[in-house]
C-alpha cells in the first residue's frame, strides 16, 4: 500500500507548507528507501543534499522533517551527512525540532552505533534529560532505553540526580511520555528504605491516571520499591491504596482487561492481601469475551479462602451450566482445585462437583472425574465413598484423561471396590486401541489389583495386560513400565508391593504456580509483554541482534537427554527390517533377565506420574535431525574443485521447530578465508537468513561449520512452487560463489501438525475434490507399517488412524506447514509388495509435487 | 515501541498500513487476519488481544467493527499499545467527524499525516487532538452522516466497552461550518454502563456502575472550564462491605468506589467544592472515569419466564416495567435473549395497541430481539414469544435460554444521582449555552434464567 502513498500526497497539494511536506512525506516512504537501497547511492546524496539544506528551513516544522526522514534512510552513506544536520537540530530553539532529532539519534543508532558514540550524540541526549520541554524529555528518556537495551556497555544508567530530575519531569509530561519515564526510572535501585518510600511517595499521584499504561507502570514502579521497604504499616497502606486503581482496570475496554488481569494474577502471587476483600469484581459477566473470562477463574482460585468458598462455589457452579464447552471444563476444574487448595472446604466442593455429575452433562461428568482423582491424591482415604457414584458414569467415558484418572482410582483403592477386578477387565478388553495415557494407567492399576486380591482372576488379568504391553506395542514408556513390573513381580513381591503401593507424597495446587525465580523477575516485568506471556523476555524477544547465537542453539538443552531411550529405539525400528524391530523385545520378554535394577526415585516418578504425556513423540522428532558436530556428513552444494578450494556443503534442518541452514566450511586453498557472508534468492518458500553469517577465519586446511537460523517468507518468487533454493556465498579472498540447493518440504512441517481425528474427517470434507492430488511410487516397499509410521512422525508427519482394505494398509496422516496451510496425507500399500499409493489433500495443492518428491526421497533412504 | 500499525476491515482487507521500523516482515497482516480468523489454541476460539507468532507480537483492539493492530518484537508495554490503538481510533473519529471503514478510505492521505505525528519510530509522540493540529495539514472529506445507518444503542455497545468513541457528535475538529464560522460548543456527555443481577425473588445480587464524563469542545481559545458535581460527593468506600450502603439507593451520598482524571484536569479545589477546572483540548476526552458499587434503584425491572408448552415447543414470556417517574421517558430500547441453540422458529405477539415496537430473530446467532422506541415512566410491555425447536430440549431449558439484556437511553436521568451541577466557562465577552447530554446505557448480566431474571 505504502508504494501508492506518494502517488496520492502528491495530487493534495495545498498551499507552500504542506506541499513541502508532502514531498518530503511521499521521499519518506519505502519506495525512496527501496530505490536508495538498490544500488543508486548518487541518487541518494542528491536527495540527501535537499534534507540536509531543509534542516536549517526557518520553519521548524521542515526542519523536524527533514531530520525524520533523514533518520529512515538506511544507507551507510547518507548517515555521516545526516550527523551535522542532526547536532544542530539536538540543539534547535523549536522543542518539536528538539524531541524529532532525539528520536533520530536512535534510528541512527540501529544503523550505525559506532557513528553516535563517536559523534557524541549520546552526550547530546544525556543533555536533553534536562531540556525544559516535557516532551523532549519523553523522548530522550525513549532513545536512551532503546539504545542501552541494545548495546552491553552501561549507557544510560539512573543516578540519584537523573532520578530525581526525571520525577520532577513526570508532572508536566504527557501520558505516554510518563509511561517512558516511569519504565525507564523502574530499573533504578533505591539506596534504602528511605528513599523507596520517597519514590513511592511521588509516584502514586500516577495511579489516578486515565491512561491505563499510567496506571501499570505506575504499579510496577511502586511493588518495585516495595521489595525495599521494611516497615509493614507503609506496605500495607500502600496496598490499600493499589487496590482501586487495580479494580479500576477491570471497568476499562476488554482488552485492557486481559492485560490487567494477566498482571493481577502474578501481583496476587506475591501480595494477596491487595485484592483479597474484592474477589467479587473477578466475578465473570456473562458478556466478558472468553480471554477475560479464563484470566478471572484463574484469580478467583488464587484469592478463594475459607471466608468466600461459599461465595465463590455459587459462580463456579454457575458457569459449570453455561453454554461454553471450555469454560465450563475449566469452571469444573476450578472447583477441583479450590478443594485441594482449601482442606477446610474439600468436603463442600466435592458435593458441589457431585451435583454437576448428577446433571450427567458428558463432558462435565469426564472433567469432575479427572478433578476428583487430584483431590483422592490430597486427601487419601477420606472421600472414597463417592466412588459408587463415580462408577454409575463409567460407560460414558470416552476421554483418554478422564478415562485415565477412572482406572486410577479404581486401582488405588481396589481392595475396598467389590467389582474392582470386573470394572478393569471391561477397559482390558480394548487395550490395544486405547491412547499411551490409558494403557500406563491401566497398566499400573492391574499390578494394584492383584497385590492387593493375588486371586485368579488378578493373575489372569495381570498376564494379558504384561503381555500386551511388552509384546504388542510399540510405546517404549508403556514397555518399560511393564518390564519393571514384571521383574519385580517375579523376582520379588514384596518389594514390589513396597513399590507400588508406597505412599504417596501429599499434592498441593500447583498448576498454573510459578516457580519463585520466575515469578521475581515477571514480577520486575509487570506492565510489559512478558506479564502478559507469563513468560521471561528472552524467551520471546527474538531481536535480530544475532550475535554468537548459533553456538548455543546448537545443542538443546536438557529436557530431551532424559528419554535417550526412546530415539535410539526409533532408529532401531526404522533401520532394521520389520522382523527383527519386534522379535528383539520378544525375545527379551520370554527370559526377564535381572539387569541393573532401575534406581527407585526414577521408579516411584514413573508409577506416580500419572499425567505422564507420551514424551516418546517429542524425543523422536530429534533423531532424524543431523546434529551439526556429528551428524550424517551434510550434502556438498560446492565441491573444492569448482570453489578454488572452498568447499561447502549445506542443509536446510529443522530444529526445535526452527528452521537453520546447517553449513560446513572446509578450506583447502592455500590462504585464509574470512568475511564469509551469504544471500538467498528469491524461492518459493521465502527462505531468508535471519542475521548475518558467523564464521570465524578459516586457515587453511581447517573447516568451521555453523547453524544459520532462517526465516521464512521473505522474498518469495512468484510462479509455481519448487524446491530450487540458489545460494550465494562471497568472501574477502575470492570470488563471489554461486550454487544450487534442494529443499525438501519435510522441514517446514511443523510440531504443531498433529490433528485430532474429527478434525481430520471435517477438514478433508471440507476441501473440494480439485485439492486432492495422488501419486503412485512404484519403487517403495512398505515393509512394517510401524517403522514407516516411526519414519514419518520423525518428519512431523503425525499418524492419524489406519483401515484395511483387502490387503492393503491404508495410513492416514497429517501434517502442517508454516501458516498454518494442513496436508492430509492418504497412504495406501500391500506389506512387503512394492508400490505405494500416496494421495493428498490441501489447501496448496500445488505443494503437492514438493511433498511427493520429498516423501519419496524420505521412504526410499 | 511498535514496528507496524495496520487497519484491518472486518473481511481482513488492509485499510490502512504503516510501518515505522522495518523489523517485522510485510506479511504481518495477512498472517495476524488468519491466526485471529482461526484462532483455536488453549481451547480458546477467541483470539487474545496480544499474542505472539514467530517473535512478532500482535496487539488487536476492535473499533465499531474494523481492526485495530500493531506489531512488536520488543517487550513493551502492553497496556500502552492497546491504549494506544484505542487512541488512535478516537484521535482519527475527531479529525474525521465519523469512524468508519468508508470514511478511512476517503480520507487516508489524511489518516497517514495523523499516523506520522502520533507515532515517530514507533514512539507514541502525542494523541492529543489539541496538539495535533499544528502539525496537520490536510482537511478531511466529510462523509455523509446521513448515508450511514444509525448507530442504535446496540452498537453503542457492542464492543461492550464505556469509552466509546462519542454519541452525540459526528463533526470533525477541523471541518469548518458552511458559514465560514466554527460554532461555539461544547458537549458533556455523562454515560453510565449498569449491570444489575436481580434474584428470582426480585432482591438485588449484584449491581455495578461504570461511568464516565465525556467532553468535546469546539471552544475556540481555549477557555478554562470549571465543572462542579454533587457536594456529596465522596471518594472510597469506607467499610469493606458494599452492604454498609444498603438502603440508601433514595437518598444520601453519592459514593464512588474509585475514579480517575484526565490528564488535563486540576484537582485544586476539588476536595473542598468538587469542582473541576480544565483546559479542555480539542476533541473528544474523558474527563473522569468513576465506578460505584453502592446501590442504587435500577430504571427497569425484567421478568422473563419460559415454559415448556408441548413437545419442541416453548414460550416465552418478557415483561419490562419503567421504575423511574412518568416525566421521563427512555428511548431507543433494545432487549435481547439468546434462545436455545436448536430453536429454528419463533412467532411474536405484541400487547394489543403496541406502537413504535419492533420484533426478530436473529437466525445467526439465536437470539431473540425486541426494540421500543420510546417507554414512558411507570410503564409496563410485554412481549410473548412462540419458539419452535428442531429437536428435544435435553435437561433444563431455562438453563440454555438467557441472560436477558437490557440497551437504552434515558436523557436527563442517571442512576447513580451523579451530577454536573454547573459548567462555567471563563469568557468574558460571549455568552454560551453549552449542549449538554445525559446519555446511559447499561447491559444486563446473569448467566440463568430460571434462578434470576437478569436485567437492567
Amino acid at each position: 500500500m505504502s508504494g501508492h502513498d506518494s502517488k496520492y500526497f502528491s495530487t493534495t497539494k495545498k498551499g507552500e507548507i504542506p506541499e513541502l511536506k508532502e514531498e518530503l512525506n511521499s521521499q519518506y516512504k519505502d519506495k525512496r528507501k527501496d530505490a536508495v537501497k538498490k544500488s543508486q547511492p548518487d541518487l541518494a546524496i542528491l536527495a540527501v543534499n535537499t534534507f540536509v539544506k531543509d534542516s536549517q528551513d526557518p520553519n521548524p516544522l521542515i526542519r523536524a522533517l527533514a531530520v525524520r526522514t533523514m533518520g529512515c534512510i538506511r544507507v551507510d552513506k547518507i548517515t555521516e551527512y545526516l550527523c551535522d544536520p542532526l547536532q544542530r537540530c539536538l540543539k534547535d530553539d523549536d522543542p518539536y525540532v528538539r524531541k524529532t532529532a532525539a528520536i533520530c539519534v536512535a534510528k541512527l543508532y540501529d544503523i550505525n552505533a559506532e557513528l553516535v558514540e563517536d559523534r557524541g550524540f549520546l552526550e547530546a541526549l544525556k543533555d536533553l534529560i534536562s531540556d525544559n520541554n516535557p516532551m523532549v524529555v519523553a523522548n530522550a528518556v525513549a532513545a536512551l532505553a532503546e539504545i542501552q537495551e541494545n548495546s552491553s556497555s552501561p549507557i544510560f544508567e539512573i543516578t540519584g540526580n537523573t532520578l530525581s530530575k526525571l520525577l520532577t519531569a513526570l508532572n508536566e509530561c504527557t501520558e505516554w511520555g510518563q509511561v517512558f519515564i516511569l519504565d525507564a526510572l523502574s530499573k533504578y535501585k533505591a539506596a534504602d528504605a528511605r528513599e523507596a518510600e520517597n519514590i513511592v511517595e511521588r509516584v502514586t499521584p500516577r495511579l489516578q491516571h486515565a491512561n491505563c499504561a499510567v496506571v501499570l507502570s505506575a504499579v510496577k514502579m511502586i511493588l518495585q520499591q516495595m521489595e525495599l521497604i521494611t516497615s509493614t504499616d507503609v506496605v500495607r497502606n500502600l496496598c490499600k491504596k493499589m487496590a482501586p486503581p487495580l479494580v479500576t482496570l477491570l471497568s476499562a475496554e476488554p482488552e485492557i482487561q486481559y492485560v490487567a488481569l494477566r498482571n493481577i494474577n502474578l501481583i496476587v502471587q506475591r501480595r494477596p492481601t491487595i485484592l483479597a476483600h474484592e474477589i467479587k469484581v473477578f466475578f465473570c459477566k456473562y458478556n466478558d469475551p472468553i480471554y477475560v473470562k479464563m484470566e478471572k477463574l484463574e484469580i478467583m482460585i488464587k484469592l478463594a479462602s475459607d471466608r468466600n468458598i461459599d461465595q465463590v462455589l455459587l459462580e463456579f457452579k454457575e458457569y459449570a451450566t453455561e453454554v461454553d464447552v471450555d469454560f465450563v471444563r475449566k469452571a469444573v476444574r476450578a472447583i477441583g482445585r479450590c478443594a485441594i487448595k482449601l482442606e477446610r472446604a474439600a468436603e463442600r466442593c466435592i458435593s458441589v462437583l457431585l451435583e454437576l455429575i448428577k446433571i450427567k452433562v458428558n463432558y462435565v461428568v469426564q472433567e469432575a472425574i479427572i478433578v476428583i482423582k487430584d483431590i483422592f491424591r490430597r486427601y487419601p482415604n477420606t472421600y472414597e465413598s463417592i466412588i459408587a457414584t463415580l462408577c454409575e458414569s463409567l460407560d460414558t467415558l470416552d476421554e483418554p484423561e478422564a478415562k485415565a484418572s477412572m482406572i486410577w482410582i479404581i486401582g488405588e483403592y481396589a481392595e475396598r471396590i467389590d467389582n474392582a477386578d470386573e470394572l478393569l477387565e471391561s477397559f482390558l478388553e480394548s487395550f490395544p486401541e486405547e491412547p499411551a495415557q490409558v494403557q500406563l494407567q491401566l497398566l499400573t492399576a492391574t499390578v494394584k489389583l492383584f497385590l492387593k486380591k493375588p486371586t485368579e482372576g488378578p493373575q489372569q488379568m495381570i498376564q494379558v495386560v504384561l503381555n500386551n504391553a511388552t509384546v504388542e506395542t510399540d510405546n517404549p514408556d508403556l514397555r518399560d513400565r511393564a518390564y519393571i513390573y514384571w521383574r519385580l513381580l517375579s523376582t520379588d513381591p514384596e518389594a514390589a508391593k513396597d513399590v507400588v503401593l508406597a505412599e504417596k507424597p501429599v499434592i498441593s495446587d500447583d498448576s498454573n504456580q510459578l516457580d519463585p525465580s520466575l515469578l521475581d523477575e515477571l514480577l520486575s516485568n509487570i506492565a510489559t509483554l512478558s506479564s502478559v506471556y507469563h513468560k521471561p523476555p528472552e524467551a520471546f524477544v527474538t531481536r535480530v541482534k544475532t550475535t554468537q547465537k548459533t553456538e548455543e542453539e546448537d545443542y538443546p538443552d536438557g529436557g530431551e537427554t532424559g528419554y535417550s531411550e526412546s530415539p535410539s529405539h526409533a532408529v532401531d525400528s526404522a533401520a532394521s527390517p520389520p522382523a527383527t524391530s519386534s522379535s528383539a523385545p520378544h525375545a527379551a520378554a520370554r527370559q526377564p533377565v535381572p539387569v541393573t535394577p532401575a534406581p527407585v526415585p526414577d521408579l516411584l516418578g514413573d508409577l506416580i506420574g500419572l499425567d505422564n504425556d507420551n514424551s516418546g513423540n517429542g524425543a523422536i522428532v530429534s533423531v532424524d535431525q543431523p546434529t551439526v558436530p556429528s551428524g550424517p556428513p551434510l550434502p556438498v552444494v560446492l565441491a573444492a574443485s569448482t570453489g578454488q578450494g572452498l568447499q561447502i556443503s549445506a542443509q536446510l534442518v529443522r530444529r526445535d521447530g526452527q528452521i537453520f541452514y546447517s553449513l560446513l566450511f572446509e578450506n583447502n586453498s592455500q590462504i585464509p578465508l574470512d568475511g564469509f557472508m551469504i544471500q538467498f534468492n528469491k524461492n518459493t518458500f521465502g527462505v531468508a537468513a535471519a542475521g548475518p553469517l558467523q564464521v570465524p577465519q578459516l586457515l587453511p586446511g581447517t573447516s568451521a561449520s555453523t547453524l544459520l537460523p532462517m526465516v521464512l517468507f521473505q522474498n518469495i518468487a512468484p510462479g509455481p512452487p519448487n524446491t530450487l533454493l540458489q545460494v550465494a556465498v562471497k568472501n574477502n579472498q575470492q570470488p563471489v560463489w554461486y550454487f544450487n540447493d534442494k529443499v525438501s518440504l519435510l522441514v517446514f512441517f511443523s510440531e504443531d501438525g498433529r490433528m485430532e481425528r474429527s478434525a481430520f474427517l471435517e477438514t478433508w470434507k471440507s476441501l473440494p475434490d480439485s485439492n486432492e492430488v495422488s501419486k503412485d511410487f512404484p519403487g517403495i516397499v512398505v515393509n512394517s507399517v510401524e517403522a514407516t509410521l516411526d519414519l514419518l512422525a520423525a518428519s512431523n508427519m503425525f499418524f492419524i488412524a489406519k483401515r484395511k482394505h483387502a490387503n492393503q494398509d491404508v495410513l492416514y496422516l497429517s501434517a502442517k506447514i508454516p501458516r498454518g496451510i494442513p496436508f492430509l496425507i492418504e497412504l495406501t500399500a500391500v506389506i512387503g509388495i512394492p508400490g505405494l499409493k500416496c494421495a493428498i489433500k490441501s489447501p496448496s495443492p500445488e505443494m503437492a509435487p514438493l511433498f511427493f518428491e520429498a516423501l519419496e526421497n524420505l521412504l526410499k533412504s | 515501541m511498535i514496528s507496524q500499525f495496520f487497519v484491518l476491515s472486518q473481511r481482513g482487507d488492509n485499510i490502512v498500513f504503516r510501518d515505522y521500523r522495518g523489523d517485522v516482515q510485510k506479511g504481518s497482516a495477512e498472517i495476524f487476519f488468519r491466526k485471529v480468523k482461526f484462532w483455536k489454541e488453549d481451547g480458546e476460539e477467541e483470539a487474545p488481544p496480544v499474542f505472539n507468532v514467530d517473535g512478532v507480537n500482535y496487539f488487536h483492539v476492535k473499533v465499531v467493527g474494523l481492526l485495530f493492530v500493531a506489531t512488536t518484537r520488543t517487550n513493551v508495554s502492553p497496556s500502552l499499545v492497546l491504549e494506544l490503538l484505542q487512541r488512535i481510533a478516537r484521535v482519527v473519529k475527531d479529525y474525521l467527524g465519523v469512524l468508519n471503514e468508508d470514511s478511512i478510505r476517503k480520507n487516508f492521505v489524511l489518516v497517514y499525516e495523523l499516523l506520522d505525528e502520533v507515532v515517530d519510530f514507533g514512539y507514541v509522540q502525542t494523541t492529543s487532538t489539541e496538539v495535533l493540529k499544528s502539525f496537520i495539514f490536510n482537511e478531511p472529506i466529510v462523509v455523509d452522516v446521513a448515508r450511514l445507518p444509525a448507530l442504535g444503542p446496540a452498537g453503542l455497545f457492542m464492543q461492550g466497552t464505556k469509552r466509546m468513541p462519542g454519541t452525540a457528535v459526528t463533526k470533525s475538529v477541523v471541518a469548518n461550518e458552511p458559514a465560514g464560522r466554527k460554532r461555539e460548543e461544547i458537549f458533556v456527555d455523562i454515560i453510565e454502563k449498569i449491570s444489575v443481577t436481580f434474584s428470582s425473588s426480585g432482591y438485588i445480587l449484584t449491581s455495578e456502575i461504570d461511568g464516565t464524563i465525556q467532553m468535546k469542545s469546539y471552544l475556540s481559545g481555549n477557555p478554562e472550564i470549571r465543572l462542579a458535581l454533587n457536594d456529596d460527593l465522596s471518594i472510597g468506600r469506607g467499610g469493606r462491605s458494599i452492604y454498609d450502603y444498603s438502603g440508601s439507593s433514595g437518598s444520601g451520598a453519592v459514593i464512588l468506589d474509585d475514579c480517575n482524571f484526565h490528564e488535563s484536569v486540576h484537582l485544586d479545589s476539588f476536595d473542598v467544592d468538587r469542582t473541576l477546572s480544565l483546559v479542555p483540548p480539542d476533541g473528544e476526552f474523558p474527563v473522569m472515569n468513576y465506578r460505584i458499587t453502592q446501590e442504587f434503584k435500577p430504571p427497569f425491572r425484567i421478568n422473563a419466564l419460559i415454559e415448556e408448552a408441548g413437545p419442541l415447543k416453548a414460550e416465552v414470556i418478557l415483561k419490562v416495567r419503567a421504575e423511574y417517574a412518568s416525566s421521563i421517558n427512555a428511548n431507543t430500547i433494545l432487549v435481547q435473549m439468546p434462545l436455545p441453540t436448536y430453536t429454528t422458529r419463533v412467532s411474536f405477539e405484541l400487547e394489543p395497541g403496541a406502537v413504535g415496537q419492533v420484533t426478530d430473530f436473529k437466525e445467526s446467532n439465536k437470539r431473540l430481539e425486541w426494540g421500543l422506541k420510546k417507554i414512558v415512566g411507570g410503564s409496563e410491555h410485554t412481549l410473548r414469544a412462540k419458539l419452535t425447536f428442531s429437536q428435544e430440549s435435553h435437561g433444563n431449558i431455562t438453563k440454555e435460554a438467557g441472560p436477558v439484556s437490557m440497551n437504552f437511553t434515558i436523557p436527563m436521568y442517571n442512576a447513580s444521582r451523579l451530577q454536573v451541577k454547573y459548567l462555567q466557562i471563563a469568557k468574558k465577552s460571549k455568552t454560551y449555552n453549552p449542549y449538554r447530554w445525559f446519555t446511559f446505557g447499561d447491559s444486563g448480566n446473569e448467566a440463568q434464567l430460571a434462578l434470576a431474571s437478569p436485567a437492567t
